[in-house]
């Protein structure tokens, strides 16, 4: 009893660490372009397509093709900020979320276009090996999602924390004008912003494909699922958006382990009604 | 002289549109002007709730999914027809809307917009799994045409689409007469005064989440009588039409056409509905054109077209 309970914990942990990688690169781009990117999901899903092509056809082993799906995508980050974002920075906010949008669209219908619909396995090699503790087991495919997450969030902190870098990005979310009266290169930022963004979802998503399967679609749910993490735990709030993905995995996980199954993805939209009622400031309280 | 030119022009318009379905008659043709009808009610209420009143809702999708269920339910298991149910739908939605803004209302920008997505991706959950009300994805079949009427000496029975096409424009013009009533009302004024500055318009006095809850539930209802229009015309409604996509969708036509303006939302919704079938052309590419469409027009079009018109006829105005 308490065995199953621990395992669905620990199932939890690995949506969790997916959505903290999701969000993390959404609510940065919200706090610091003001921009709700409904394309994250796609970028996530072509991180995953660009490892699913690596280690099948090139042979590149599943560790090393990670970084180079987040470099990729960080790459085509770059791009989409210069080419379509750009433009709008400033506009109203709903410019920017139809934009986004028809970003996603075009994204997915290309890939579906280029990749075809159904859905592929990525072979990463760990499926089938097991680790083993305290009675409870995990695939190594899983234990590498979740030290993934750990490892580019702690750096990500870190970053963002402790380099003049990392300052100059949150003076930006905290204030544009002023952060550009004191001599920040406000477009830099922004593109690199959108590059960590884009390397975190492909991360995520090639972490997440060879646990589930690849396809052009996969990107929809987990975006909607890190919109909720965001909001949660407050927006641009990166602190609050880790502990937000967790709590949301896990919840998750329970809910569908010992409530209903089909109502999985409802369940992340119960949590919100309820943090409406109860924390409406978000989770770590007013900060903004 | 002004009114007479107006009343002039008001009357060609409508002698127009009464002659719009004689221009064709093939079927399909006239299937796509009830679809542009429905749509034009979708995105005028929208407009009333995100251009005139400023409050994102990306859930319009779902207050049209909640107006077509209640009415179909209605019809199917207590033998109502159209000319009742549709009322249910429109209150209901309306009621549906009320409750959620309650909620959410406070809400503001970005926060608002996301939590009314995930609303809407809730009501399709909600049908998806609901099956034993809804049947599901399988969706509900055999919704009766609504009953027939006589009208001025005309026996209206339903079974042609033209006369759908009649019953429609009905709709349409009463959806904008009531819009235009709204807005050049107090409550509209006040509407105005909440999107262009929240805290100015509640320090002079107006109860600014009155204002919001009523046209996000006026709004709201409009898009449930849309829905039911929609269900007791096709006689078969499923989860799939009343999804996010569909709702932004709706946001794209009014964008398009010019959501701050009256007619906008009209334009937008009858070019937009028109226009993929001619994308329909390209085959596969044509909802990767749909996402590039979109993506040039916010980019070099944010105010739509009656919007960009309008700018552009004010500062030529100026300059001479």
């Amino acid at each position: 009893m308490l065995t199953v309970f621990l395992q669905q914990i620990l199932n939890g942990l690995v949506l969790g660490s997916n959505y903290a990688l999701m969000a993390l690169g959404l609510t940065m781009i919200f706090g610091i372009l003001e921009i709700i990117n409904f394309a994250h999901g796609e970028i996530y899903m072509i991180g995953a397509f660009t490892a699913l092509y690596f280690t099948t056809f090139l042979g590149v082993p599943f560790l090393l093709a990670i970084p180079i799906s987040m470099v990729g995508a960080a790459l085509l980050g770059l791009m989409i900020q210069r080419v379509v974002f750009r433009p709008i920075i400033g506009k109203p906010m709903i410019n920017g979320m139809l934009l986004s949008f028809g970003l996603s669209v075009f994204l997915m219908n290309l890939s579906i276009l280029l990749f075809k619909a159904d859905p592929r396995s990525l072979e990463s090699g760990y499926a089938h090996a097991n680790v083993q503790f305290f009675g409870l087991q995990i695939t190594l495919e899983r234990l590498i999602a979740i030290i993934v997450a750990v490892i580019f969030v702690s750096f990500l902190y870190l970053f963002i924390q402790w380099t003049k870098v990392g300052r100059a990005m949150r003076a930006v979310a905290e204030d544009r004008e002023a952060a550009q009266a004191v001599g920040v290169n406000i477009a830099r930022i922004h593109l690199l912003t959108f590059a960590i963004g884009c390397a975190l979802a492909a991360s995520a998503g090639s972490v997440t494909g060879a646990i589930f399967f690849v396809s052009p679609i996969m990107g929809w749910a987990p975006a909607i699922k890190s919109f909720v993490v965001v909001i949660l735990g407050g927006f641009g709030n990166i602190t609050g958006a880790i502990l937000a993905s967790f709590i949301l995995g896990i919840s998750e996980s329970l809910g569908s382990g010992y409530i209903s199954y089909a109502y999985k993805d409802a369940y992340a939209f119960v949590i919100l009604l309820l943090a409406f009622l109860l924390k409406p400031e978000g989770l770590l309280g007013g900060s903004k | 002289m002004k009114r007479l030119y107006r009343f002039f022009s008001f009357s060609i318009l409508i002698i127009f549109l009464i002659l719009l379905p004689q221009l064709s008659t093939k079927d399909y043709y006239i299937h796509m002007l009830v679809m542009a009808g429905i749509y034009s009610i979708l995105a005028q209420s929208l407009g009333l709730i995100i251009g005139f009143t400023g409050q994102v809702s990306l859930c319009h999708a779902a207050f049209y999914g909640i107006g077509a269920y209640i009415s179909a339910l209605l019809a199917l298991n207590f033998g109502l027809s159209f000319w009742i149910t549709f009322w249910f739908g429109g209150i209901g939605a309306g009621v549906v809307a009320y409750l959620f803004g309650c909620l959410v209302l406070r809400l503001k920008g970005h926060f608002l917009a996301i939590t009314t997505a995930l609303f809407g991706i809730m009501v399709t959950l909600i049908l998806d799994n609901w099956t034993e009300l809804t049947k599901g994805p399988m969706g509900l079949p055999g919704i009766p045409n609504p009953s027939p009427v006589q009208l001025l000496g005309v026996k209206l029975q339903f079974v042609s689409r033209t006369e759908y096409y009649y019953l429609i424009l009905v709709f349409v013009l009463l959806t904008a007469l009531i819009i235009y009533r709204i807005i050049h009302s107090r409550i509209g004024r006040a509407m105005i005064a909440i999107r262009e500055n929240e805290e100015v318009a509640q320090s002079v006095g107006i109860n600014t989440m009155r204002f919001k809850l009523a046209a996000f539930s006026i709004g709201s209802g409009f898009a449930g009588i849309a829905g039911s229009f929609y269900a007791h015309y096709i006689l078969f409604i499923s989860p799939i039409s009343f999804t996010l996509p569909e709702s932004i969708n709706i946001l794209v036509m009014m964008i398009f056409g010019g959501m701050q303006t009256l007619l906008g939302p009209i334009v937008g919704a009858v070019t937009l509905t028109f226009l993929p079938e001619f994308l329909r052309m390209t085959g596969a590419l044509r909802l990767t054109l749909y996402g590039l469409a979109l993506m040039l027009l916010i980019i070099f079009l944010p105010s739509g077209i009656v919007g960009g018109i309008k700018e552009k006829w004010v500062s030529f105005r100026e300059k001479s």
